[in-house]
């Protein structure tokens, strides 16, 4: 699989995208992560091979330069990807309905993913917010795996049902110059 | 030269200028080191992984930059200690329990507490010894001169060369927008009105010129050969070679030692 050149770019830009609007998130004191909105919009403008590559490749330039633990969990990143543009092949990124449907199914799939990395390679436990809510279900009985389960859950379905429609947002308002230059994108162009 | 330049405040790289041991070491030697670090920090007893964590912390104040690793650690480590606490020595039914005071816990979920934690420190300092101490412009060079696509490259390179200007982009629109009024301290529903004034001008930034980019690049034909020629290439020796195939070779036995001894 060779990417075209504008592909590379706009695979650049997007890691770029996710981390700086990640930090954004945190100077605005936003429970919510937001560090993916990148990777969708290249899954929706190139498809699921480019949005998983932006997704891996965003944990690991991260894991790299400032936040180690965050190489952890690329997997995640990759399926965010990988979803989002075979979502967008089945033209879920025509209206906003149906894109708040693909946050729900990318939210609900990365939680999948990313249960067993937090289970097993830390604990149950993240250092962050979700960590209350884990610690409220293990108190009222639940095992280990459903409270974390249940308490990234909650936070991951906002955060990619915003991380989409954002995302959305962008590429509808992007001019048809520069987007009639991904053919991928036409299978999210309201018919 | 850029690379050895001191890092400026709030700079994102965690990388600390010097020029010892581990800085001439190549960066492929090191990444293989960091991939040795990860599968032992998960084969390796409890005991082996703190040994890790503390070789590398030591090693990581020997070579300068003691003050990131410990703050590195400590902002880690910190939160996810007290989490994992109340998590496996309170709440979790882990067995051997004993009543301190108002509290009751478990001494084998302390134990998985001390098990974890040992693990993320290995994991984190073994990285550390990496990003402190090798520039990314110097593994992208390792990289092309070991033969890797320029395309890998540029897509490795670019977000590195392009993370500084933009975070620095980012503090602008922030300053400027906060100057117009804009409320980042307010309740969540004024912080979730502020996100799009912050983030769309920035995005709008960064895709703004992708395609010109991506003319300059076809027009100065860089994927045009499969491989490039690096002038300054980190240095490389038989040693180092050895070094790496050595540590490769070790990890499956690493595996199989977990697996069949412990």
């Amino acid at each position: 699989m060779k990417l075209e050149t504008r592909t590379l770019v706009l695979i650049a830009a997007a890691i770029v995208i996710n981390v700086v609007v990640g930090q954004l998130a945190v100077w605005v004191k936003l429970p919510l992560y937001v560090d993916a909105i990148g990777t969708v919009l290249v899954a929706i403008l190139a498809g699921p091979w480019a949005g998983a590559i932006t997704g891996i490749l965003t944990n690991l330039i991260w894991g790299l330069i400032s936040d180690p633990v965050a190489a952890a969990f690329f997997p995640v990143s990759l399926v965010i990807g990988l979803v989002a543009g075979f979502l967008a092949r089945l033209g879920w990124f025509r209206s906003i309905g149906m894109t708040v449907a693909a946050g729900v199914v990318i939210g609900i799939l990365s939680t999948i993913v990313a249960v067993p990395i937090i289970v097993y390679m830390f604990g149950g436990v993240t250092g962050a917010g979700t960590d209350f809510a884990t610690a409220y279900l293990l108190a009222v009985g639940q095992e280990l795996i459903n409270s974390v389960a249940v308490a990234n859950l909650g936070t991951n379905l906002v955060d990619k049902i915003v991380t989409c429609v954002i995302a959305w947002i962008i590429v509808k308002r992007l001019p048809q110059r520069f987007s009639s230059g991904f053919a991928f994108f036409g299978y999210s162009k309201a018919q | 030269m850029a690379v050895a330049r001191r890092a400026a405040p709030g700079h994102a790289l965690l990388y600390v200028p010097g020029d010892g041991f581990l800085y001439r070491l190549n960066p492929l030697t090191k990444l293989t080191l960091v991939l040795w670090v990860a599968v032992a920090a998960f084969m390796l007893p409890t005991a082996g992984t703190w040994a890790i964590a503390l070789f590398a912390f030591v090693t990581g104040v020997l070579a300068g930059a003691g003050k990131v690793f410990a703050r590195r650690l400590l902002f880690t480590l910190a939160p996810l200690a007290v989490a994992l606490f109340v998590v496996h020595g309170l709440l979790v039914d882990h067995g051997g329990r004993e009543t301190w005071g108002p509290l009751d816990i478990s001494h084998d979920g302390l134990a998985y507490m001390v098990r974890i934690i040992g693990r993320i420190a290995a994991l984190l300092s073994g990285s550390l010894v990496f990003v402190t101490t090798t520039h990314p412009a110097r593994l992208l060079k390792a990289l092309d001169s070991h033969g890797f696509s320029p395309g890998l490259a540029y897509v490795i390179a670019s977000p590195l060369l392009l993370l500084e200007p933009f975070s620095a982009r980012a503090r602008a629109i922030r300053e400027a927008q906060a100057a117009r009024g804009l409320d980042l301290d307010g309740n969540i529903p004024a912080r979730l009105r502020a996100f799009p004034a912050l983030l769309m001008p920035l995005v709008t930034l960064a895709l703004a010129d992708i395609d010109h980019r991506a003319q300059v690049l076809d027009g100065r034909g860089f994927r045009a050969c499969p491989r490039r020629t690096v002038l300054d290439a980190p240095a490389d020796s038989d040693g180092q070679k050895w070094f790496r195939r050595l540590l490769i070779a070790t990890i499956p036995l690493v595996i199989a030692g977990r697996l069949l001894w412990l």
